[in-house]
């Protein structure tokens, strides 16, 4: 019935809780839903509108303006492959072509496993260290089609490939729409919403850094 | 003798080639730009091409087109696209023949043919509806009505009427024929007198 | 607009201008004759920037830049150059850009003709296209509701419709999807756009992007003529445009007249003209014959049966009900008729369903602006205005939303404006007044009427001015509630309100068309043109009107009521569906079989109609010269665009042939005559000719003054027994009625009711959704469909009127203060 699991819908309302409107809560809660099933489905957007007081084609509007939500299925693992000009340069389509022949899946599409979604993305960012692709938006630098194969059988594996060299990460690699794994609890007197945005008449305490002189009106 | 005299005109006249002709048995060829009754072509596959914008209706100086469009059935379209000329009349009474609707036609549907025999004993045969002006759907030739009086070839001549003027409204333009196919005939040639067969301006058509 | 504060002196081109402080530099250029081209813009929606045609070229002291007009607001000192070279190129340029991916289908396309982005390419365009690419394609047209079609090809994505759907009608269930060129104006996924408001986007689209279906390819904008009228759907009066060809009502536009509709309309109010074009419509006179059938016949036979049915006959013996649709110059002509010439005042132009006459014409009034003050009070003692004054609704949410008005609710379900209220009171049918009366302290501490004390002296300090501070305007919203209570609740909790607040006014929400034109031309009992009671007014009509009846007659029901005892020789129904119309359909119907003669002016064939003797077909308001007096007391002009089917007439032709039938003269030959004597007979008529109306067509002449406050005998409500549910009937924007039946366009969209009830006590009744319960009410057992519904409140039960499913009309009974509805066990 209801579309988020009983933890998922505390969390939610948690969320919610923390902006002065139910409607600021919007893309969370979108990230949540996508961490929950991998992608967003229209149950999701259904009930985070009703949650949110917006009405399903906005949170539908909002959501679809970001690359990172999805409202198709996706793989557990969703490979993005730069051909952008430095990778394609250095020979990122040639990647590409690798990845699409050995995973036995166009670009775009997701394989009949439902393990992995190719995608050909424009720059990702990471021009010095081209060819690059990204699993999951973790990167794998100067990437040829060795290192997409031994990706490929690590996850396949269940192993973590992330030792071969993403940055930032702890070596182990969600599924996709996973967010982090440590909720971050917001102190009451460090919320945004203490007072409705159209009432304040001075910064919120948590951004005022040296004691207040002008007053907000010659802002 | 002011009367031989007067028959001296006669007499003269009578060994000079005759101006006149017996008409109907005998026609006289046609101007290239005669401006006959209108018809309403098809496309090669068959298709109306009239989509019932009616700027014909609009721009006509005698008022005497009647359009109306409508929704396309979507399972069987009258013409491509969403709209059709679902009412399509001209009043012949009150047609000037000055084919500022060929002109204005964005889908050449409407064009003029040679024939000129109009002949009707009642008001509401002069107004042409749609299934009369319309060409055959499997000739692409037009309807022969109980009035007109066909010499082979004649009812060949319904197209080929090149549009003056240019998509931005410069005098300069000179235009670039692009026809389309119709039914029956393919690509007809343009008539004589303008441009030709080939672009022989700078200027383009619109992008469609 | 804004007069206050000083104007701003800025530079236009090198002429000085004065703007108005915080005016739009866009639309000061236009005031001041400078016309900066423009889709986004709308001077009724805040400003979004989006399409960035008003680029031009302002200095502000930090050398010229390219701004958007739309976006600045005028400040001292500011140059501008909406001539330059720079500015050209950049609107050119921008046009170029719109015009990458809009297909050049202009032929096809019903905008074609009318659309700004036609005609803003040629006046500030590049002229020819360098784009010879494949432009994007999507599906065209996709449906977004039953009536709009959308086709994103053409679409500038302006925002024009999506914040209009957003901001103005609160109905945002069109957004923006996608970025970037995949962006698209589209709804949720199988779920339409399923709004009141819809065809206003049509409207207000730039380009053919949206299309109404009703004008489909139905015509092009040169073979449309147009004249100003007002809309008689409902009691609003809502300008529009009436555009024809041919002979024929093609489209209604909305017209923005400032104090009225702003432009918008609902759209009933926009697609009802499919039902004056109706081939069911009325055409000849129709005349029961010796057969017992109604056969068609000429005007004269069918004047002459009228006119025989109504010589000789006491006037005590004759009751004309209905006529609230009718133009003021009608009405007069048939109170003139009735009052004058039958002498007969058992006349009501309400079919008891609405308010008393006298007491709603004495209180003080309000008109919309008022009602709208920015920071004022509104209190809704009435019914829902999204269901039945669409664009009164639009309105008042703009008051709320935008411009910081206080609503209050006093009603027994939650209506659409629920969201925007401060407060919404659950008042139990009938006990309105003992909340009323709790919300100035009145009573004792116990929970009143389904309300808590306090709830209500919360409410009562805010609308007092003890909470918010004085001078804040308070407008009572007054209409019938639910059909399933007497009037009386809601007068006298009116007058409770009346008593306590000061200075508060009234905006009376009596919904039918032209039905405030009606009492204030005496179609009521115990008034006379000119909002006077029958002993105060006589004098005046003396010299004009041969009779004036001596006592206050009946209204509706009591007319009803006589017609079933056999009272009522001859009844007369100036476009009353008393079958349909009247709450109490066992009361209608015993009503109608009970009168002698039935003369039926309709424009359709409706149930009342059929079981009519004389039936003479009337003209529709597209047929009709006149003027309507809208809730306000807004006199406003209809105009005639086409012809009537058949041998139709207009109805004050009708009372004019009736009355020569029986030997007087109205002394009225077309609807001007009508106000040259209403200037003589009614004082509050006096400012109003046509030639001022012709002056002030769009915003209409105000008519004030009334008659002192009458007070009704209170109302006796019984208590609320636990054990029943208290019936609510309400209406909905689309129902079975005649008019809304016969437009194609909205006949589909009434809903099919069932008695809901609030979740928790649905849930106890046992049944599942959609099942079916036997329930004893006034009438007797009724077996009917039930569900849920949240909007509803606990111990209720609640029913649309007029629709398919149950039908509330065979659970009222007219004289029952209250209905309580008891469940049968199985």
């Amino acid at each position: 019935m209801s579309f988020f699991t009983e933890a998922n819908a505390r969390t939610a309302a948690e969320v919610i809780a923390r902006y002065p409107r139910p409607r600021s809560a919007v893309i969370p809660l979108l990230h949540l839903a996508q961490e929950q099933e991998g992608w967003v489905t229209r149950d999701a957007m259904v009930e985070i509108a009703e949650l949110t007081g917006a009405t399903p084609a906005e949170v539908l509007g909002t959501g679809s303006f970001y690359e990172m939500f999805r409202f198709h299925p996706v793989g557990r693992y969703v490979v993005n492959v730069c051909t952008n000009i430095s990778c394609q340069l250095l020979g990122g389509e040639e990647l590409l072509h690798h990845v699409e022949e050995s995973l036995e899946v166009h670009a775009g599409g997701t394989t009949a496993d439902g393990m992995f979604t190719v995608e050909e993305v424009e720059c990702v960012a990471a021009c010095t260290e081209a060819p690059c692709f990204t699993v999951n938006y973790r990167y794998f630098h100067r990437a040829d089609p060795d290192t997409f194969d031994a990706v490929v059988d690590d996850l396949r594996a269940g192993r973590s490939p992330l030792a071969r060299g993403a940055q930032g990460d702890d070596g182990n690699l969600p599924a996709h729409g996973t967010l982090g794994r440590l909720r971050q609890h917001i102190p009451d007197d460090r919320r945004a919403g203490v007072v409705p945005p159209e009432q304040a008449d001075q910064e919120p305490v948590w951004l005022r850094t040296a004691p207040s002189t002008t007053s907000a009106a010659d802002a | 003798m002011g009367y031989f005299r007067g028959f001296a005109v006669t007499f003269r006249k009578l060994w000079e080639k005759r101006v006149t002709i017996p008409y109907p048995e005998q026609k006289r060829d046609k101007p290239e730009r005669l401006h006959g009754r209108h018809v309403l072509n098809r496309y090669e596959d068959g298709m109306e091409k009239c989509i019932g914008c009616e700027l014909c209706a609009g721009v006509c100086p005698a008022n005497c087109i009647y359009v109306r469009g409508a929704d396309n059935p979507p399972d069987d379209p009258v013409s491509p696209g969403e709209r059709f000329g679902f009412v399509y009349e001209i009043n012949y009474l009150r047609c000037i023949h000055c084919d500022l609707c060929v002109e204005a036609c964005p889908t050449e549907a409407i064009t003029e043919s040679k024939l000129f025999e109009f002949s009707f004993t009642n008001r509401s045969d002069a107004v042409y509806t749609k299934d009369e002006l319309m060409v055959d759907g499997e000739t692409g030739r037009p309807q022969q009505l109980p009035w007109e009086d066909w010499r082979d070839g004649e009812d060949t001549h319904t197209s080929g009427w090149m549009r003056a003027t240019s998509p931005s409204g410069s005098a300069a333009y000179v235009g670039k024929v692009s026809w389309s196919g119709e039914l029956g005939y393919g690509i007809r040639a343009p008539e004589q007198g303008r441009s030709g067969g080939e672009a022989n301006g700078d200027d383009e058509e619109e992008g469609s | 607009m804004n007069d206050v504060g000083q104007s701003v002196e800025i530079t236009v081109d090198g002429r000085t201008v004065l703007a108005n402080p915080g005016e739009l530099l866009i639309d000061a250029c236009e005031r001041t004759g400078t016309y900066i081209p423009r889709f986004c813009h709308h001077p009724r929606m805040r400003p979004v920037g989006m399409c960035r045609s008003c680029l031009v070229e302002v200095d502000t002291g930090r050398g010229p830049a390219l701004q958007a007009s739309c976006m600045l607001e005028c400040s001292p000192g500011m140059q501008v150059d909406t001539e330059s070279e720079r500015t050209r190129k950049a609107q050119a340029g921008v046009l170029e850009f719109l015009l990458v991916n809009h297909p050049l289908d202009c032929p096809v396309c019903d905008k074609g003709g009318e659309c700004p982005l036609q005609d803003q390419t040629m006046a500030f365009g590049p002229g020819e296209s360098r784009f010879v690419e494949e432009k994007r394609h999507f599906e065209k047209p996709i449906p977004v509701n039953d009536n709009v079609f959308l086709d994103r090809e053409r679409c500038i994505l302006c925002d024009r419709c999506t914040r209009f759907a957003d901001e103005v009608a609160g109905d945002a269930l069109i957004h923006f999807q996608g970025r970037g060129s995949d962006t698209e104006v589209n709804t949720f996924p199988d779920e339409p756009f399923s709004s009141y408001f819809s065809g206003n986007t049509v409207q207000v689209c730039p380009v053919g992007a949206l299309t109404a279906a009703p004008y489909r390819f139905k015509a092009r904008p040169w073979d449309l003529e147009e004249v100003e009228s007002t809309s008689v759907v409902d009691s609003v009066g809502s300008r529009i445009a009436v555009q024809s060809s041919r002979d024929c009502v093609l489209r209604f536009q909305g017209v923005d007249a400032d104090a009225v509709n702003w432009g918008w309309l609902c759209d009933k109010e926009r697609f009802i003209f499919e039902a004056y074009d109706h081939e069911d419509r009325l055409g000849t006179p129709l005349l029961r014959g010796d057969d017992g059938d109604l056969a068609p016949t000429g005007w004269g036979e069918a004047l002459a049966a009228a006119a025989a049915a109504l010589t000789d006959v006491d006037p005590d013996r004759i009751a004309v009900l209905g006529g609230a649709r009718l133009t003021n110059e009608s009405q007069y002509a048939w109170t003139k008729f009735a009052k004058g010439v039958l002498g007969t005042d058992h006349v009501d132009a309400q079919l008891g369903d609405g308010l008393p006459a006298d007491f709603v014409l004495g209180l003080p009034r309000a008109t919309i602006d008022e009602a709208c003050t920015p920071g004022g009070i509104i209190v809704l003692l009435g019914p829902d205005p999204k269901e039945e004054l669409g664009s009164l609704y639009l309105r008042l949410r703009h008051a709320v939303v935008h411009d910081g008005a206080t609503l209050i609710e006093l009603t027994p379900r939650a209506t659409g404006l629920t969201p925007f209220a401060d407060h919404s009171l659950r008042v139990r049918p009938g006990e309105a007044v003992d909340v009323v009366r709790a919300m100035f302290g009145e009573g004792g501490t116990a929970p009143i009427g389904g309300v808590t004390v306090e709830e209500a002296q919360a409410v009562g300090a805010i609308v007092s001015g003890a909470a918010v501070g004085q001078n804040r305007p308070v407008t009572v919203l007054l209409g019938r509630q639910s059909l399933a209570e007497a009037p009386g609740t809601v007068v006298d909790a009116a007058l409770v309100l009346h008593d306590w607040i000061a200075d508060v006014r009234f905006l009376s929400m009596l919904r039918r068309g032209n039905v405030h034109g009606a009492l204030d031309l005496g179609l009521a009992p115990g008034l006379l043109p000119g909002r006077v009671g029958l002993d105060e007014g006589r004098p005046r009509f003396a010299a004009a009107w041969p009779t004036t009846p001596a006592t206050k007659g009946r209204d509706a029901l009591e007319s009803l009521r006589a017609a079933a005892d056999g009272e009522v020789d001859v009844l007369v129904l100036l476009g009353a569906d008393v079958l349909t119309d009247v709450p109490d359909h066992d009361l209608a119907r015993r009503g109608l079989e009970g009168a002698g003669t039935v003369i039926a002016l309709d424009l359709f064939a409706t149930p009342t109609v059929a079981a009519a003797d004389v039936v003479l077909p009337a003209t529709a308001p597209t047929e009709t010269d006149g003027t309507v007096t809208n809730l306000e007391g807004r006199v406003s002009i209809v105009a005639r665009k086409v012809t009537p089917p058949g041998t139709a007439r207009p109805d004050w032709m009708i009372a004019v042939e009736l009355a020569r039938r029986l030997g007087a003269d109205l002394g009225i030959s077309s609807p001007d005559d009508v106000w040259a004597e209403l200037s003589v007979v009614s004082p509050i008529h006096a400012h109003i000719d046509p030639e001022a109306l012709a002056v002030q067509a769009r915003e209409g002449i105000l008519v004030s003054g009334g008659p002192a406050l009458v007070r009704p005998a209170p109302l006796e409500v019984p208590s609320h027994d636990k054990n029943s549910y208290r019936l609510v009937v309400t209406r909905s924007m689309y129902d079975c009625g005649v008019l809304t039946a016969h437009s194609r366009s909205l006949a589909g969209l009434a809903p099919v009711t069932r008695l809901a009830f609030e979740p928790t006590d649905f849930a106890a009744l046992g049944v599942a959704e959609g099942g079916r319960i036997e329930v004893r009410g006034p009438r007797g057992n009724i077996d009917v469909v039930v569900g849920p519904d949240s909007r509803v409140t606990k111990g209720t039960a609640h029913l649309l009127f007029n629709q398919r499913g149950v039908s509330a009309g065979d659970l009222i009974e007219a004289t029952a203060a209250v209905i309580d509805l008891t469940v049968v066990p199985v």
